[in-house]
């Protein structure tokens, strides 16, 4: 693939832009920041046209871009605004608005729950719960080992699993 | 909690859809995209588009079995290098090997040694080393003379 033109790099915007708003969401809780980074992939896509070329599986390469884009944001912020970054996960949720109070409440906890977690759990957490990534997709896609993967899901469960387990269990109760 | 009421809450957690994006940010994102896009790529776009398009014609031609494609040239390289090392071999042989010398030359050479002898008086020169001395031979047997006369 060489220089993506227009239409190609709408066809790239339209197919994998949810997908990549999400996971930049879910890793900065800032839409400012999170528009910021998709805009820096798609001006890279847009510069260099061989990023593309020879990639099979364009969401895992795109998704592994966002993942280092965020990365460097977090580093570039560093200690000065981790304080807003953990206001911004009291606030922002990747997860759509619920009509129903039970479900707000759980999708806002789970929000918390998974802002909490460390970003190298969160990004394994987003690829397997909300991309349905394989354990070696992940790996593949945030340069890990499978079973690297594996254990960061497991610890992001059981944490994610502890906190909401009050809210959860009572919900069940109530279905 | 047990396995499937792990698997009941993994399965809650993956029905929660995700935000979307704003619509609005389409257009602002890929007028960005397209306004940083360097000039000179798009000039040299032709040219690149080609040697790309070849490189995916080649690389889908190739795809279905890379390392059976790889297994074959190497073979055919293996039997171009065999090729020339055999092809090189009996020019060098023949060069090692002395050439035989011609009747002619052989009655030169008796001619020359007669004339040879009667200017340098009469010795006793056995028909065996005249022989000898007509015919080259490999260098070992000659050492051996050589080591032999010493003795």
């Amino acid at each position: 693939m060489n220089m993506p033109a227009g239409p190609e790099l709408e066809r790239l915007y339209d197919e994998h832009a949810q997908a990549l708003h999400a996971f930049l969401l879910s890793f900065t809780r800032d839409p400012a920041d999170t528009r910021d980074l998709l805009q820096e992939i798609f001006v890279k896509l847009a510069r260099d046209g061989s990023l593309l070329h020879g990639v099979r599986q364009e969401r895992a390469f795109l998704l592994r871009l966002a993942h280092n884009a965020a990365i460097d944001l977090i580093r570039r912020r560093g200690t000065r605004d981790r304080t807003r970054d953990h206001f911004a996960a009291e606030s922002v949720s990747p997860f759509a608005p619920a009509a129903d109070p039970d479900e707000a409440t759980f999708r806002r906890e789970l929000s918390t729950a998974l802002a909490g977690l460390p970003p190298e759990q969160r990004a394994v957490a987003h690829l397997k719960l909300w991309e349905n990534l394989t354990f070696e997709q992940i790996a593949a896609t945030l340069e890990i080992s499978p079973n690297t993967a594996a254990s960061r899901y497991r610890y992001a469960l059981d944490k994610m699993r502890d906190r909401l387990r009050p809210l959860y269990d009572e919900m069940k109760r109530a279905e | 909690m047990m396995s499937d009421e792990l698997e009941q809450f993994e399965q809650r957690l993956r029905r929660q859809p995700l935000t979307s994006v704003p619509p609005e940010w389409r257009a602002e994102i890929l007028a960005a995209a397209r306004a940083r896009q360097p000039q000179s790529a798009c000039r040299t776009a032709p040219a690149s588009s080609a040697r790309a398009a070849f490189r995916d014609r080649l690389a889908a031609w190739l795809w279905p079995h890379p390392k059976a494609w790889a297994g074959v040239a190497a073979v055919w390289i293996v039997i171009a290098i065999l090729q020339f090392s055999l092809r090189d071999e009996p020019a060098v042989r023949l060069a090692a090997r002395p050439a035989p010398p011609s009747p002619e030359l052989v009655a030169e050479l008796r001619q020359q040694q007669k004339m040879f002898a009667e200017l340098m008086g009469p010795a006793e020169v056995s028909p065996i080393d005249r022989q000898r001395s007509l015919f080259p031979r490999p260098r070992s047997e000659r050492d051996l003379d050589r080591v032999s006369y010493a003795a």
